[in-house]
């Protein structure tokens, strides 16, 4: 682990986020944030970090659901990757990933 | 689970469909459902919050006898001299604006059965769901010679306020050369890596304004959370000001004398200058009284809706409930607050509560701008929570500056996104 990978943390975040950039239209076919499966319960620890004004924790706010799931799947196959982000992400399945990256995507806001 | 068919009645002009949907909260508007939380800190401010938004019709009551919340991450940041207590002040305010009906007076009894909480100003309030948050009670029976009254001389700062205060403005006049001793209870208790971090933290404030001084650690454990990054960090940044004394090094102490700031262990005694004592702790008194706390002291709950397997309709949720693996933080009290407010709202509409993945991430400082992290992920899938293999783990070893700083940084984003989930 080096400051190089830590640096990693942020960087693949940002770098999916620009290369999704408006190319979110699936959105309108997501099921509403609201409903209260395990998607839901999946989402309410990503907010525990992702909430409120943006620190170095990134908001997730109006990422799309491919950007959140590209990015869990990089985490989570990053064998030597050490950052908080890294050791969460291996403790999902692909399913899960999938379910709570639609969940977040299709929220107004991060919950 | 039986306590749910009584609200058979209130449910029953909800449409089939949109009990089966569970769609959107819109469909539960209707729901005239009195749902009490007892506690403000993370996990019941959280709570309530989250009720309030999934059931906008439900009368939400949140019972806290202060007036604000004085939060205990980052406190020992404030004991150290690097961070204003101000900044660990947050206000209920947010909660009222948003409906939660705010009742600033202390839950001092609970009846289960009759499914009513009394409280210290006399009022009698009912419940179709009680959510209980009361974080820790300091157990004034578990160490002799110490006790609310001794506490005023060796401060405990384990719950922040006045008394975080009153260890900073200690060692703040501890003369250069003075002995600072800390004591670590048995596991369970509130923040498992909160006293390392502050013992670096006060490593740090010696080092840097009181060389000629030391801090001495007895704890009643041989090892703790983080533990090869704490003594990486130790042994590097702190070799002659802070010493660990395991518990098969005598560390544990079993008696203490505030007179002469004294602690006492099996075979000697220590005297400090400033003598921090972190006494062992257990479910707060409310828990007690509703009868939803077992012989450990600590709540036994179903990890998937969070609620008592003791009483019917009580929730338990944060520091007093028994959730091992998962530790007693604010971010796990968050979390539960969300998962059982989601569960509560499902056994409500008839659904039950679904199982999930849930994670823990905790930052300690080593140092004024480093930190580190332990991070967690656990299922709840039959009722109890477990530990995924291959998931969570530590920040790692031999890391650069920069790395520590990054986490540091994290810290304080997490320390904002969390405050602002359970106060707004």
């Amino acid at each position: 682990m080096t400051a190089r990978s830590l640096r990693g943390f942020f960087a693949i975040l940002s770098a999916v986020g620009l290369a999704a950039c408006g190319a979110n239209s699936a959105n309108e076919a997501m099921p509403p944030a609201t409903d209260l499966d395990r998607s839901a319960t999946l989402a309410a620890t990503c907010s525990g970090c992702h909430a409120g004004p943006e620190t170095a924790m990134i908001s997730l706010d109006g990422l799309s659901k491919e950007v959140l799931s590209d990015a869990m799947h990089r985490y989570k196959s990053e064998l030597d990757g050490t950052t908080v982000m890294h050791r969460l992400a291996r403790g999902y399945t692909d399913a899960d990933i999938d379910a709570v990256s639609t969940y977040l995507a299709a929220s107004a806001e991060v919950e | 689970m039986g306590g749910w068919i009584g609200r058979r009645g209130v449910l029953a002009g909800m449409s089939a469909a949109a009990v089966s949907s569970l769609a959107a909260p819109e469909a539960f508007a209707q729901i005239r459902t009195r749902l009490v939380v007892i506690g403000g800190g993370f996990g019941g401010a959280t709570a309530a919050r989250r009720l309030k938004a999934l059931l906008p019709g439900a009368d939400v009551t949140l019972i806290e006898p202060n007036a604000t919340y004085m939060a205990c991450p980052f406190s020992n940041l404030v004991v150290t001299g690097l961070r204003d207590l101000g900044a660990q002040i947050f206000s209920y305010a947010e909660l009222s604006k948003e409906g939660v009906t705010v009742a600033r007076d202390r839950a001092i009894d609970v009846d289960a059965v009759a499914r009513t909480v009394v409280l210290e100003g006399g009022a009698t309030l009912s419940y179709d769901r009680l959510v209980l948050s009361p974080g820790v009670d300091l157990r004034w029976d578990a160490l002799e010679g110490y006790d609310e009254t001794t506490a005023r001389r060796l401060p405990h700062a384990w719950k922040a306020g006045a008394q975080t205060a009153l260890l900073r403005d200690q060692l703040a006049s501890m003369e250069n050369g003075g002995l600072v001793v800390m004591t670590v209870p048995p596991a369970p208790y509130r923040c498992p890596p909160g006293p390392y971090e502050r013992a670096s933290l006060i490593a740090h404030y010696l080092k840097t304004q009181k060389p000629r001084s030391k801090l001495l650690i007895l704890d009643a454990k041989d090892n703790f959370s983080k533990m090869p990054l704490f003594m990486e960090a130790w042994a590097e940044l702190y070799p002659d000001h802070l010493e660990w004394r395991s518990a098969s090094e005598d560390g544990r102490v079993s008696a203490v004398s505030a007179a002469d700031r004294t602690v006492f262990t099996d075979f000697e005694s220590v005297q400090g200058a400033v003598v921090n004592i972190i006494p062992p702790q257990r479910a707060g008194e409310i828990a007690v009284r509703a009868g939803v706390a077992d012989a450990t002291g600590w709540c036994p709950v179903n990890a998937i809706s969070f609620e008592s397997t003791l009483q019917p309709n009580i929730h338990v949720i944060g520091d007093a409930s028994i959730a091992a693996p998962m530790p007693k933080s604010a971010f796990a009290a968050n979390l539960q607050a969300k998962i059982c407010a989601i569960a509560i709202v499902r056994m409500l509409s008839g659904q039950t509560p679904q199982p999930t993945v849930l994670a823990n991430t905790c930052y300690s400082y080593t140092g004024p701008d480093a930190a580190v992290s332990i991070t967690g992920v656990y299922t709840n899938e039959d009722g109890s929570l477990s530990s995924v293999p291959s998931a969570g783990g530590l920040s790692p070893l031999a890391a650069t500056d920069s790395v520590r700083a990054a986490e540091a940084a994290q810290a304080e984003g997490w320390f904002s996104a969390v405050t602002a989930e359970a106060f707004g």
